[in-house]
């Protein structure tokens, strides 16, 4: 098993109702799967915006695979001006 | 008491000119066109008749004053570097003191910012912010792009405009507000949206673009313009209590398209989501810090990273491209 922090922003924060989520997941398991998870809790709020997912800091393709203490976040586009 | 140079250059026969620097600074950076003692470290409150100090930047003689309680005693705004630049050009740098004071703007810098042209793409919560703090720093021209006019609902958090301005164009509104605080700058109103067949006019003789838009579909067209002009845009949005801002475009680095590709999605206005006025303050002035570290060429800056602040906790986290 591997440990995810989750950092919620934006409509993830509002859809979630949370700011950060302590996670536990198979080894192996990717940031898509980690995506379709937090897709799944959102309850449809989600549905219709496009995320960017950083790991570490750092913007990675969906496909990367998770690391132990790894920490992913969620980053919608903003539109509001 | 502060003197600035142009007024010291028009009166200065009224006072004996008292040059407080070492005698290394003194050799090193002469005040032309000025008679001065030197001070020598000797007490200047013994003094008589009225007394302009000069330092190298002006902030040293103001401590004195205060802290001797020196009466007819002024300080040069600016001081020594301020003077030498304004007998090199006439032109009196000194509003600028407490900026060109940085080592990393000095008057070079500033002088980039004085030559320096901003295209702003929306006048509404991030623009009217990000205009006043360029406006206020020295950038020498301000292109101002929306078609909009005032309504009763911007005032909470576009303080270019008034009750008294419902209805008339932002632009319009702006440039006379902006004009207040600088009547030096150039400020040109553009009353228009962008769009496709009108934006690479509007932006080519920018630096730097300003993305203040309020929708997704005109940040990817300034995008591409950007991309095409190769002129940098500093992206910053919003969402409740929380803001983004990344600068987009330099020199091939990832831009907007790139930060969120298509087919982006999401994100309500602040029309549908609401906003706290502070929110597009805080964002608006950091897109303005950004671009005027780019025109200056300070570094670190947020080329290549998106900052997302958020105005709950007051956290902001910054993310690699």
């Amino acid at each position: 098993m591997i440990k995810i922090t989750v950092k919620c922003f934006s409509q993830v924060r509002y859809a979630l109702g949370i700011d950060i989520l302590n996670l536990e997941f198979e080894s192996g398991t990717s940031t898509s799967q980690l995506e379709k998870f937090i897709r799944g809790k959102a309850n449809g709020k989600l549905d219709g915006i496009s995320l960017r997912i950083a790991l570490n800091q750092k913007y990675v393709p969906d496909e990367t695979e998770l690391q132990d203490g790894d920490e992913v976040a969620f980053i919608p586009p903003v539109q509001g001006g | 008491m502060i003197l600035t140079p142009k007024q010291l250059h028009d009166r200065k026969g009224e006072f004996t000119v008292v040059d407080v620097r070492s005698e290394k600074q003194i050799n090193e950076f002469p005040m032309d066109g000025l008679k001065t003692i030197n001070s020598n470290g000797g007490s200047i409150s013994d003094m008589k008749g009225s007394k302009v100090l000069v330092c190298q930047f002006g902030i040293v003689t103001e401590g004195m004053i205060i802290e001797n309680e020196l009466d007819d005693t002024f300080s040069l705004l600016g001081g020594a570097q301020a003077w030498i630049e304004f007998q090199s050009k006439k032109e009196d740098l000194s509003r600028w003191s407490r900026q060109t004071i940085l080592p990393e703007v000095g008057m070079d810098g500033q002088k980039k910012l004085l030559n320096a042209t901003v295209a702003i793409v929306g006048m509404g919560g991030l623009g009217c912010p990000a205009a006043q703090s360029l406006i206020t720093a020295g950038v020498g021209k301000l292109i101002l792009i929306d078609g909009d006019i005032v309504e009763l609902s911007n005032l909470h958090r576009q303080p270019l405009y008034g009750a008294d301005d419902l209805n008339r164009l932002k632009v319009e509104v702006a440039k006379e507000r902006l004009e207040q605080l600088n009547n030096k700058a150039v400020i040109v109103p553009i009353d228009k949206y962008l769009n496709e067949e009108n934006g690479m006019s509007f932006i080519q003789d920018a630096n730097v673009i300003i993305d203040a838009t309020d929708n997704i579909q005109a940040r990817q067209l300034i995008d591409k313009f950007s991309k095409e002009a190769n002129i940098p845009m500093v992206y910053g949005g919003l969402f409740r209590y929380e803001g983004q801002v990344a600068v987009l475009n330099v020199n091939g680095s990832p831009g907007y398209c790139e930060l969120f590709p298509e087919p982006p999605s999401g994100g309500d206005t602040c029309a549908d989501a609401g906003v706290l006025g502070m929110l597009p303050g805080i964002i608006g002035n950091i897109q303005a810090f950004e671009a005027v570290k780019f025109i200056v060429g300070i570094t670190p800056n947020l080329v290549g990273k998106l900052l997302v602040y958020d105005g709950m906790s007051h956290i902001t986290q910054t993310i690699e491209l």
